[in-house]
């Protein structure tokens, strides 16, 4: 039995379960001609910025899918792939080769700390998101040690290029001249003018997939039924400890490549501040494409990337034109991007409190017809 | 403690070994590296050999360049087997064209063909006209000390 709807309630109940999304198509809809790009410029950067985030941005869906939330953990990815990319740029492989073998440096280091973040995780059941938040936090110390005390110092680095002027901890900037672009540049056409890396949407492309196969597979259902409810996880006989693991270490390991995908598009390593930005710029996308804490899907990410970095583009040059300051445009899409996950979050418990509200309405009516 | 070589481990050693492998593989053929291309008078066992007046000189299918006497330039390769071409023309206006193949060392970041010494030459060991050459330490500039941000938090204690 279900409760019926009048129009106007459906229409109002898509526009609550959307109001991320339709409140970034608004502000893009009055921030496009305000700013005064080309359709052709706008659709250039979008299609930039989907290939340079989208990979990020889909290694968050496996956590969501095993009932863990957002995970702002994949900053230790993030660490472990800026960490291949490092080695790589000391050892001064370039190209594909290089990315490659950043990925594979980075990918035990992933597992280790997706393990450890997993294990921690599973000790704040309920508490994820701000656990992992935090995790970050803690980590980014350890990464911070390693890179400017340990590298030089005990992790042998050769290049002069990498290496503080005292002798040992990493610059503030590593030029990664050798791999720039090498993955986009490897195959790209033109439509109208416009560049679209083929190869890096293939990669993008195989990952969606690998999502898509993977919710199919036991582990992808076991994950499903954990996410659900832990307890009747428990009671099938799924081992819910060990599967929210594996469902952060997958993220982890895919947030690793992603950050190599990023960075090699980029062309430069910000050593101590990029893997915190990529965290909550991700999570903020994710959550700009509509979904959920509890729900995400390849279409959320795909629109999130697009009206999230839209924004970002058009946003500086708006403000340029409406009152003379660019600055204001980049306060703004700060402001902005933390407000959304604020709003979301707030959003995400609004609509369960609703649901749960309609679920005893339900139930009351059909008491009611029992009777 | 007894270890159990169940299909599994094996698989999953035979797996990391095989990845093993393949990051070796990758460090040898993505391994960069600069050769220069030298055009100055050099002696070469003892004789001297004098610079070219004009000298194209092209690396794998890299974009060639053009040296008058005294150049020098670079290119940058990926690998260890290259393929050197020079063209030239001698006293008489006639153009000639030599190509060889070259490997550099693995760790050799930086590798120098004398083209006078390969003109000389042509069929010669690869040891008479390619050396390895290390930046001189004068060349190194001092780079500037830089303050490491690693909190952006940090300029409140300050405050």
């Amino acid at each position: 039995m279900t409760l019926h709807m009048t129009k106007t309630q459906k229409v109002l109940r898509f526009m609550g379960n959307n109001t991320v999304p339709i409140l970034f198509l608004i502000i893009c809809a009055f921030g496009i001609p305000l700013s005064g790009y080309s359709a052709n410029y706008l659709v250039s950067e979008v299609i930039v910025r989907i290939a340079r985030n989208s990979f990020l941005i889909v290694s968050l869906l496996i956590p969501i899918l095993a009932g863990m939330g957002l995970n702002f953990g994949m900053t230790l990815g993030a660490m472990a792939g800026q960490i291949g990319l490092i080695f790589i740029s000391d050892w001064g492989i370039a190209g594909i080769p290089g990315m490659l073998l950043a990925m594979i440096i980075s990918t035990p280091i992933s597992i280790i700390l997706g393990w450890w973040c997993g294990k921690i995780l599973n000790m704040a059941k309920g508490r994820e998101m701000v656990t992992s938040y935090i995790i970050g936090f803690f980590m980014n110390g350890i990464y911070q040690m390693i890179v400017l005390y340990g590298m030089g110092a005990i992790i042998p680095i050769r290049s002069n290029a990498l290496v503080l002027p005292r002798g040992y901890g990493i610059r503030n900037t590593v030029n990664l001249i050798g791999i720039r672009k090498s993955l986009d540049n490897l195959l790209t056409v033109r439509l109208f003018g416009i560049p679209i890396p083929l190869v890096t949407f293939a990669v993008i492309a195989l990952l969606c997939l690998f999502v898509l196969w993977f919710k199919k597979t036991k582990l992808g259902q076991d994950m499903r039924a954990v996410g659900q409810d832990m307890e009747v996880a428990r009671a099938a006989g799924i081992r819910v400890e060990h599967t929210r693991i594996i469902s952060i270490i997958i993220s982890t390991v895919f947030a690793g490549y992603g950050m190599i995908l990023y960075l090699q598009n980029i062309g430069t390593l910000n050593t101590y501040n990029s893997h915190m930005q990529i965290g909550m710029f991700s999570v903020a996308a994710l959550l700009v494409g509509g979904a959920t804490v509890a729900k995400a899907n390849i279409r959320n990410v795909f629109l999130g990337v697009i009206l999230f970095h839209l924004m970002f583009i058009v946003s500086p040059m708006a403000g340029k034109n409406l009152i003379g300051q660019a600055q204001l445009g980049e306060y703004f899409r700060v402001f902005v991007s933390y407000g959304v996950i604020t709003i979301s979050l707030v959003l995400y418990e609004v609509r369960k409190k609703r649901d749960r509200g309609l679920a005893g309405l339900v139930l009351a009516a059909e008491q009611e017809e029992t009777v | 403690m007894k270890l159990n070589l169940t299909r599994t481990f094996l698989i999953r050693t035979a797996a990391i070994a095989l990845i093993l492998v393949f990051s070796v593989f990758l460090f040898f053929i993505g391994k960069q590296h600069t050769v220069l291309v030298d055009n100055k008078t050099v002696t070469v066992n003892g004789v001297e050999v004098k610079a070219l007046q004009l000298v194209e000189v092209q690396v794998n299918s890299l974009d060639s360049l053009e040296l008058a006497a005294r150049d020098r330039d670079k290119f940058d390769v990926t690998g260890q087997k290259h393929k050197v071409t020079v063209i030239y023309t001698d006293a008489n206006w006639e153009e000639h064209t030599i190509v060889r193949t070259f490997k550099v060392p693995l760790m050799q970041d930086m590798v120098m063909i004398l083209l006078p010494a390969l003109v000389a030459n042509p069929e010669g060991e690869q040891s008479l006209w390619l050396e390895n050459y290390e930046l001189p330490t004068y060349a190194m500039t001092a780079p500037a000390e830089e303050p490491v941000v690693t909190d952006d938090l940090a300029v409140l204690v300050e405050i």
